[in-house]
């Protein structure tokens, strides 16, 4: 009788082997139309500082600010033979106590052709994303900008011809293991790419990557056209099993710059500037991921630049505010200024929590010594589900970037469902 | 002559006797055996890392994996549907991850974890043993060959594994992981030998656990392994993108 339990117990076992770790493989049988996405929603309040200069600009008169936001997220590919339709569409809806609206856009939109592993050719509306920067990419030629506080945030891209050529040598034991060479030509007109530059013009771009000696190296350049001519270089490497480092640096001509004096008086630049960036990602011994990037923009305003604005905002003049009003726009841009750092540490699983991911944000301008701290813990322990709690403190002396902004703190749930 | 013939034999005595002496093992040829005994040089597959919590909850990916040569390898994940569509390469001692909302490919580190759990990326993405190690040891058990691998640079994730291998099969069994210290990482052990056609038959589970996750364990079972050959433009970040158009 006891063997017959015992063997009886055994069957029982073998049996729950077999189911918890079934595996049927037809289930992921390729089809040749794909679709998915997600819904997210996201609650966040905001406690603004009645003295910032966005906040006078704003004109919001209140406390604090209560959003709620919903975004459905749809991506579609459609394969047939050597081409395949790409779609990427994102609808969003917010509401707080001033305003609700909407919008919907495609990302994306386009076909490629793919006659050989070596060659692809993109017709249509893409987000192409150059650059090795987390936070910044200084080489992103083609590409609108990326917020710092959120690199992950999905970007519209452009309408464009894009194609690409590949040679790998990795069989050769050569140095060189990987040549690749990215075509673009981009037209701007009344009704296409229309903010992306001077209208009637096709920009022609292009970006050359090389495997060399374990270093990833691209070499980026954007003809005259809409924009001033630019070109750059950026690279990325792995010292060692826990830790890389990546660098970018691009020297653009006919950078404009519109600016306000503290008198008031608005003045229009046009200058090169050189813009780079150095970083590095390190893992320690207990599972804490550092970034650090060191970026230096080009483009941006000095802190005395940034002073004279804040300054003929506070002046309590209609007049000028109305002049400061028009041009906030560029200096309120995330990251307006010259010298940042960026410094993230997130920490995998602690607590022996799988799936669970705490970490700090610290993006901060190193000329007026103003910052963002970004405390965030991140859940997705249940398939398909991310949850976020993420909070914000913004930090700095009067007249100082993040120390004029409409926002003195922030605190925001997400919840994203894909499907 | 007596004197003779007692020199002679002790002559012989001290003589090495090739034939009777016990046959040195080759760990090289037996862990190059292994190698392709596991996959064949160029093949793709479909696998299933199941990461499961102490109270039994479970997490699962699906990837899609190609590989060729003894050091090329790419990973694209097929499920859970938060990931698809994220794609892995492996050069060499250089990995990459492509994540389709961030749009460009990341280097990744061989001891970080794209899926979290016990399995790391040096797991997930495995190249050839011997494209990575060197057999410092190889002893003779039961049934088994014990080889001790030392890693062939700084960059590869584990200093020493301890290789158990069957003797009959010329397969893994149960593999201990070390760090340089000394400490064991992870215990991977091979089960369920398979025939999944055109001569390849190997464990289908490979299970792992790891004191630094004290009662969590990971598994990974594997589908569908087809000897295909692939040109070498499939690996190179420019085309990581695009590793679903390689699915038939």
């Amino acid at each position: 009788m006891k063997r017959a339990l015992a063997a009886f117990a055994c069957l029982l076992a073998a049996t729950a082997w077999a189911e918890d770790f079934k595996f049927d493989a037809a289930e992921f049988d390729k089809q040749p139309f794909e679709f998915g996405g997600y819904l997210e929603l996201k609650a966040d309040r905001s406690w603004l500082k009645r003295d910032g200069s966005f906040y006078k600009l704003n004109g919001l008169a209140r406390d604090t600010l209560d959003r709620n936001t919903a975004t459905l997220k749809l991506n579609a590919k459609y394969t047939q033979g050597i081409a395949s339709l790409k779609l990427s569409a994102a609808a969003e809806q917010r509401r707080d106590q001033l305003i609700s609206e909407g919008s919907a856009r495609f990302d994306e939109a386009y076909v490629s052709f793919k006659p050989d592993p070596g060659f692809t050719l993109d017709i249509g509306k893409q987000a192409l994303k150059w650059g090795k920067g987390y936070a910044w990419n200084p080489v992103g030629f083609v590409e609108r900008m990326k917020d710092p506080n959120d690199v992950e945030l999905a970007r519209e891209g452009y309408t464009m011809l894009a194609a690409d050529f590949i040679r790998n040598f990795a069989d050769d034991g050569g140095e060189l293991k990987t040549i690749a060479f990215t075509p673009v030509l981009l037209p701007v007109g009344a009704q296409t790419n229309h903010d992306f530059g001077q209208p009637n013009h096709l920009n022609v771009a292009a970006k050359l990557y090389l495997l060399y000696r374990d270093t990833d190296i691209d070499f980026t350049w954007l003809g005259q056209g809409s924009r001033g001519s630019r070109f750059g270089i950026d690279f990325s490497r792995n010292l060692s099993s826990v830790l890389e480092i990546h660098g970018e640096w691009a020297r653009l001509q006919d950078v404009e710059q519109r600016r306000i004096d503290a008198a008031g008086k608005v003045t229009s630049e046009v200058r090169d500037a050189t813009s780079y960036l150095l970083g590095l990602r390190y893992l320690t011994e207990r599972d804490t991921t550092w970034i650090a990037e060191y970026y230096r923009n080009g483009g941006g305003y000095t802190e005395s630049q940034l002073t004279d604005f804040h300054r003929v905002v506070d002046s309590g003049n209609s007049a000028l505010l109305a002049k400061a009003r028009q041009i906030s726009p560029a200096y309120g841009r995330a990251n307006a200024g010259e010298r940042y750092l960026y410094l993230r540490a997130s920490q995998k699983e602690p607590f022996d929590i799988v799936y669970f991911t705490p970490s700090i944000t610290l993006i901060g301008n190193l000329d007026d010594r103003s910052y963002s701290l970004s405390p965030e813990l991140l859940y997705n322990g249940v398939t398909n589900l991310d949850l976020r709690l993420r909070a914000t403190w913004l930090h700095g002396g009067e007249h100082s970037e993040f120390g004029e902004k409409q926002n003195a703190r922030k605190l925001e749930l997400m919840a994203r469902y894909y499907f | 002559m007596k004197k003779l013939l007692t020199t002679l034999l002790c002559l012989l005595a001290l003589a090495p006797v090739p034939a009777l002496s016990a046959p040195v093992l080759d760990g090289a040829a037996i862990l190059q055996k292994v190698d392709r005994n596991l996959e064949p040089e160029s093949y793709e597959m479909l696998r299933k890392l199941i990461n499961i919590e102490p109270d039994g909850k479970k997490k699962e990916f699906v990837l899609y994996s190609v590989k060729k040569g003894r050091d090329k390898i790419v990973a694209l994940f097929l499920a859970p549907q938060s990931d698809k569509g994220r794609a892995t390469l492996r050069l060499g001692d250089n990995m990459w991850l492509y994540i389709p909302e961030v749009g460009k490919p990341m280097r990744i580190t061989s001891l970080q974890s794209v899926t979290g759990g016990v399995f790391n990326n040096a797991d997930i993405l495995r190249i050839d043993y011997t494209a990575e190690y060197k057999v410092e040891a190889a002893a003779e058990e039961k049934d088994q060959y014990l080889l001790t691998l030392k890693a062939k640079t700084n960059e590869v994730a584990y200093d020493k594994l301890k290789m158990w291998v069957d003797r009959k099969a010329l397969l893994p069994v149960t593999i201990e992981c070390y760090a340089a210290s000394g400490m064991l990482i992870k215990t991977l052990r091979f089960a369920d030998i398979k025939d999944f056609g055109g001569g390849i038959k190997r464990p289908a589970t490979i299970e792992t656990d790891s004191p630094l996750y004290k009662d969590y364990k990971s598994v990974m079972l594997y589908a569908n392994i087809k000897k295909r050959s692939f040109p070498d433009e499939v690996f190179s970040l420019n085309y990581l993108p695009r590793v679903e158009d390689l699915r038939k």
